[in-house]
């Protein structure tokens, strides 16, 4: 059973990883909060689904086309509709819980409330700390894994990841060192979206697919924001595996746990927020004059 | 004139925080600018930076955002002030902020990358790391350390440091002495008195006038939102009224 839970706690803990992270870094740059973020995912998925099931395609060309139709979308998105708006706070969280909605209607209209599923890209098991698991299964935790390390490695070792750490500290002041803040969020917001996207594409095929899929996985990441302190990436990480960890806990050792999962993660954004507001590397951003 | 500022006017929403303000500074002079507390010093060299009209930017549409900016900016023999402030820094303009403001959560070596963004060869990063290290050796010891957990002073080090970093023509520094012990201030300005030696242009903000006096060649005396005197330190230092209203200094000039 331990090795059950490990396994399991892994895999949520990676997804929720990639949308956390691309969900925190939107924040700390570009200064929004997105509630369309996991609708991005949701949408990479049905990508995929059209690809493979519809079109026949292979499914690495739908992953790279969930990929890159996202993060345009998110882009085009971020430009046209949220830059306009983002000094006004509370008109972003309704504009972007506005979009996610508008995307989640569409593949209502064109997709049916179906629950969808697409094939995976290897198949067979294998056993895993006693554990018997799908390559399938161990193939998605790799991908995740690695491509959170490359998102690490591009935040600490590039030019790029400078300026997205520095914009995220003091947007003004990287200005004055000649990193343009509105390129960078934009660049970042596209990141976050093919963060988004990998995590959705990459888990299509274990998970069922329809419209609503965006719901609980957004519950979740604002949870571990919170938890980790809106803004930061070593909280985002942290926060993904501790609720990752106790949702998993709460479904193998309490009866029925699988309903209360949601619910626990957030009693725990509850409890931080009493407690803790600023979350565990909460970063207290310098008041802007 | 390296720096030109003509008749600028600065108001946010129906505070004027700058009127009418003119002020030159040539390639290898240190000018000071004084003045007490909410005199606009500050906004004037935010103003300069570009993060005046690019706070208007970010804020349009929002009643923060009605700010008016009225008046010319000339750097390097080129208009400015329709610029963004990363155009501005490209071009060799920095600003070493009030408050010191280092990225907290970055190292202290990842501060002066930060500094250097806009420098693409390496071997002039190498340089200019070099040449900062020498002049403030706390900063090599304290490469690794999270800049947020300095001292003040050293974080004020820091500041110059990186703003030194982006390899400039014109370094603004914007109140150097706030919140540092007296010992550390004149530690602080002898590194600022040894960089202008070096030939670089400096522009001081700066409330503590003593302090400013001894290091620039030439200032101007800010007060509610106006230029109110301009000259050499012994100049101002003698005029009996620039002392009386302006400096809090009473009774005639000491020799």
């Amino acid at each position: 059973m331990l090795g059950n839970l490990l396994v399991s706690t892994l895999m949520s803990a990676s997804v929720y990883a990639m949308l956390a992270v691309g969900f925190s870094l939107t924040f700390g740059v570009a200064r929004i909060i997105n509630l369309a973020h996991t609708a991005f995912y949701m949408v990479a998925s049905y990508i995929i689904f059209t690809a493979t099931m519809k079109m026949g395609l292979p499914l690495y060309v739908g992953v790279v086309a969930a990929v890159s139709l996202v993060v345009l979308l998110a882009m085009v998105t971020y430009k046209v509709l949220v830059d306009p708006m983002r000094e006004h706070e509370t008109t972003v969280l309704i504009l972007t819980i506005g979009v996610a909605l508008v995307l989640q209607e569409l593949m209502f209209l064109w997709f049916g409330g179906y629950f969808r599923s697409v094939p995976t890209a290897v198949e067979g098991f294998t056993t895993l700390l006693g554990v018997r698991v799908s390559y399938q299964y161990v193939l998605t935790i790799c991908v995740l894994i690695v491509t959170l390390a490359l998102v690490w490695l591009l935040l600490m070792k590039t030019r790029l990841g400078l300026a997205i750490r520095a914009t995220a500290q003091d947007r003004e002041i990287a200005n004055v060192m000649g990193m343009s803040d509105s390129r960078t969020a934009t660049i970042t917001v596209g990141i976050a979206a093919a963060l988004a996207a990998i995590a959705g594409a990459i888990v299509a095929p274990l998970f069922i697919i329809e419209p609503r899929i965006w719901l609980s996985p957004l519950t979740v990441v604002l949870a571990i924001s919170v938890l980790g302190g809106l803004g930061s990436l070593k909280g985002s990480i942290l926060g993904a595996v501790i609720i990752a960890l106790s949702e998993n806990l709460v479904v193998f050792l309490v009866p029925q746990g699988a309903f209360f999962k949601g619910a626990f993660s957030l009693l725990i954004m509850i409890v931080v927020l009493l407690i803790r507001p600023e979350g565990l590397y909460g970063v207290a951003f310098e008041e802007e004059r | 004139m390296l720096l030109a500022v003509k008749n600028l006017t600065v108001c946010y929403d129906t505070a004027m925080l700058l009127n009418d303000v003119s002020l030159n500074v040539a390639t290898g002079e240190l000018v000071g600018v004084v003045g007490p507390n909410g005199a606009g010093k500050t906004t004037l060299l935010r103003t300069i930076a570009g993060l005046v009209r690019w706070e208007r930017e970010c804020k349009r549409g929002t009643k923060a955002g009605n700010i008016t900016i009225d008046g010319e900016i000339h750097f390097d023999g080129q208009r400015i002030d329709k610029l963004p402030p990363d155009e501005i820094a490209r071009r060799g303009l920095v600003l070493c902020p009030e408050r010191r403001r280092p990225f907290r959560e970055l190292s202290v070596l990842d501060n002066l990358r930060a500094g250097a963004y806009l420098v693409k060869d390496h071997r002039v990063f190498q340089q200019s790391l070099e040449s900062v290290y020498t002049m403030f050796p706390i900063l090599k010891a304290r490469a690794g350390q999270v800049s947020g957990t300095l001292s003040g002073g050293e974080q004020q080090m820091l500041a110059i440091a990186r703003a030194l970093m982006t390899q400039p023509k014109l370094l603004c520094i914007d109140e150097p002495s706030t919140g540092l012990s007296p010992k550390i201030r004149a530690e602080l300005f002898a590194k600022i008195r040894e960089i202008a030696k070096s030939g670089l242009t400096v522009l001081l903000v700066e409330q503590d006038v003593s302090l400013a006096f001894s290091l620039s060649t030439r200032n101007y005396i800010l007060s509610h939102s106006k230029v109110m005197a301009e000259g050499t330190s012994d100049e101002l230092m003698k005029d009996e009224k620039v002392r009386q209203s302006y400096l809090g200094l009473a009774g005639p000039a000491s020799a």
